[in-house]
């Protein structure tokens, strides 16, 4: 039975998008597991893990895809409906970012990460995991924020967004250091591009969130 | 005599049969979103909108009964008592049919709309298109844009001052307590507004405009402040309950709000053409103004109670399971705004959909960016059914008094 005042309530978006914040961090957690076996030496589960991603990729696209088919004209959200979107594409940015690093990994995966870079980066790595999680916290807090509207909460989702900007700041200091040691100590041109490109592949993860966390800014702003 | 009593069974019959497609159909507007918040049980819901619509059918409905009958259709047709028997009948069974037509196929149609096209069916049928009084449609038609937007306005206006009263301050649990007394109290504000003014029961006690407004509000002061005391005793501040909790206490008390209203305003829609019938029979006239036995009321409202306790779990149940973002204070606000549109536009005499209202609601806390996603365009789908409801219940009216012409 379609009763008319039911047909008002669509299915929230803010749903599909912690979903697909979730993704992400599932995405995240793969790769780095697949950094960490890249720098192992031996590694035989690499191709396994790039399935892994490019299988939770497309379940990502999948949420992403049924968010936007699934607001009709006329939908009235609790922010703008464009904003959402923006943030949308923002937050998948970081999947892609994570994606692009692994595929862009494998291309060269036989050599691999040089032993005098593998520390550092395993810390750039952790760097941008940080903002990655603070995505999907700070996606359920803002959904709290929207169905109460306190100004504590929205202090909350604020203060978040702020360690996100630290997290991408940190990420970026990392990477500046890992650009200039790569230079100072690698030799093989090949192996700098392979490298430096790399480097900045995972460096965008955290400018990505960062920058989904300045979506959300819009979003929560009064 | 023994055919009209005949005809008498058959109007009862069929305007048993209209009060039951009324609380089939529109069991979901007052009660929605409250279930769907959370805020009563299916069982409660069904026990709580049958027995109010019936007191609101018998204590507060009797204004509008006149304004649809006598405002849009021109006297001059009543004049022939056989025609006018028929067309009552006629007018009647196209509008239930027609309702029943619309749940079956989940349209979303008025009663009020039906049974005002079926009416006009039966004047151009009866006494052609100069009968009907097209000033007063227009007025009916503009009171079908009004409602949904007044109750848009109040929706909006309510959940924002909720919002920027209760919400956004830091305690917003104490400010909801605070405030309470406030929001009770304005229900009860209206509620005790209309039943002074023109019910059976407030011509009794015959007070003044002044008078009533006074009494009302001394009322609603003292029936707010006693929920307030009710509130704190049954809801301790702690962790786990919030302002929401307290709303959610504050709702159970606005859908029956709603459901008074709904009783009130719609049972003119069954009982209507039934008291035209009623009189003609008994007396075999009608005069200017029926004055519609507080019996027939009474018909009507158990009518819908019928159908809201017969088709009512089916309805709840889906709405419990589909609108899960309404918290109670959206549930409060759209709540609010139904009844009281519904409430003051039948006290003024203009037919109101309950549907429209609660649509309305609904979309003024969506405004009001209350909700996480609201589909607008339902209301472009209600205005295609607008136009389509009362042509197509003319029609109907129009066939059906042929028909019965031939037997009659």
């Amino acid at each position: 039975m379609r009763i008319p005042f039911l047909s008002m309530f669509i299915t929230s978006p803010f749903e599909g998008i912690q979903e697909h914040a979730e993704k992400v961090k599932e995405c995240a957690w793969v790769f780095q597991r697949a950094i960490e076996c890249i720098i192992e030496e031996k590694c035989e589960d690499f191709e396994h893990f790039r399935k892994d991603i490019d299988k939770i990729e497309d379940e990502a696209d999948a949420i992403k895809r049924r968010i936007r088919g699934h607001l009709p004209k006329g939908t009235l959200l609790a922010v703008d409906k464009f904003q959402l979107f923006r943030y949308l594409r923002e937050q998948d940015k970081v999947l892609d970012a994570v994606e692009e690093g692994l595929d862009w990994l494998s291309f060269r995966s036989a050599a691999g990460i040089p032993e005098v870079l593998e520390k550092d980066f395993m810390l750039l790595v952790e760097a941008v995991m940080d903002p990655i999680e603070e995505l999907s916290k700070m996606v359920s807090e803002a959904r709290k924020y929207f169905s109460n509207f306190s100004e504590p909460q929205r202090r909350l989702v604020k203060n978040m967004i702020h360690t996100l900007r630290q997290h991408e700041h940190e990420a970026d200091k990392l990477e500046d250091n890992i650009k200039e040691k790569i230079f100072n100590t690698i030799d093989d041109p090949v192996a700098v591009f392979h490298l430096i490109r790399l480097t900045e592949i995972i460096g965008s993860i955290a400018d990505h969130a960062e920058n989904a966390g300045d979506m959300m800014r819009s979003m929560v702003a009064k | 005599m023994t055919s009209e009593f005949y005809v008498l069974i058959i109007g009862y019959i069929f305007g048993f049969y209209m009060a039951w497609n009324i609380g089939a159909n529109d069991v979901a507007n007052s009660m929605a979103s409250a279930v769907g918040a959370k805020a009563i049980t299916i069982r409660q819901a069904i026990f709580i909108a049958g027995i109010l619509n019936i007191v609101g059918a018998t204590f507060i409905g009797t204004h509008v009964t006149n304004t649809i009958r006598k405002g849009i259709v021109s006297t001059e047709i009543l004049a022939d008592p056989h025609l006018a028997l028929i067309g009552a009948l006629s007018a009647l069974l196209a509008s239930a049919l027609w309702v029943s037509f619309a749940t079956w196929r989940s349209l979303p149609v008025s009663t009020t709309h039906s049974i005002v096209g079926a009416m006009i069916g039966f004047g151009i049928v009866a006494g052609g298109f100069s009968v009907i009084n097209w000033g007063k449609l227009a007025a009916v038609v503009m009171s079908w844009v009004i409602s949904p937007v007044f109750s848009l306005v109040i929706g909006f206006t309510m959940f924002k001052t909720i919002t920027k009263l209760i919400l956004s301050k830091k305690d917003p649990f104490t400010w909801s307590m605070k405030l309470s007394p406030f929001f009770i109290g304005t229900a009860f504000f209206v509620i005790v507004l209309s039943f002074l003014f023109k019910t059976p029961l407030g011509k009794k006690l015959a007070v003044g405009t002044a008078m009533a407004l006074y009494i009302a509000l001394l009322l609603s002061i003292g029936l707010g402040f006693l929920g307030m005391k009710m509130l704190r005793r049954y809801i301790r501040k702690s962790e786990s309950s919030g302002e929401e909790d307290i709303f959610r206490r504050i709702q159970i008390g606005t859908s029956c709000y709603v459901a008074l209203a709904q009783g009130a305003n719609d049972v003119a829609n069954a009982i209507g053409p039934l008291a035209v019938i009623y009189f003609l029979v008994k007396t075999g006239e009608v005069g200017e103004r029926v004055p519609v036995p507080v019996f027939l009321l009474l018909f009507g409202g158990i009518g819908i109670a019928c159908g809201i306790a017969m088709a009512g779990h089916r309805v709840m149940d889906t709405i419990g399971r589909k609108i899960t973002t309404l918290t109670n204070t959206r549930g409060f606000s759209v709540d609010f705004a139904a009844a009281t549109t519904v409430l003051v536009a039948s006290k003024l005499g203009l037919p109101v959909s309950t549907t429209h209202a609660a649509v309305g609601g609904v979309m003024g806390v969506g405004i009001a960016r209350g909700l996480e996603a609201v589909n607008f365009r339902i209301i472009f789908q209600i205005i295609v059914y607008w136009i389509l409801t009362v042509p197509a219940a003319a029609i109907t009216s129009i066939i059906i008094f042929k028909i019965l012409q031939l037997f009659l």
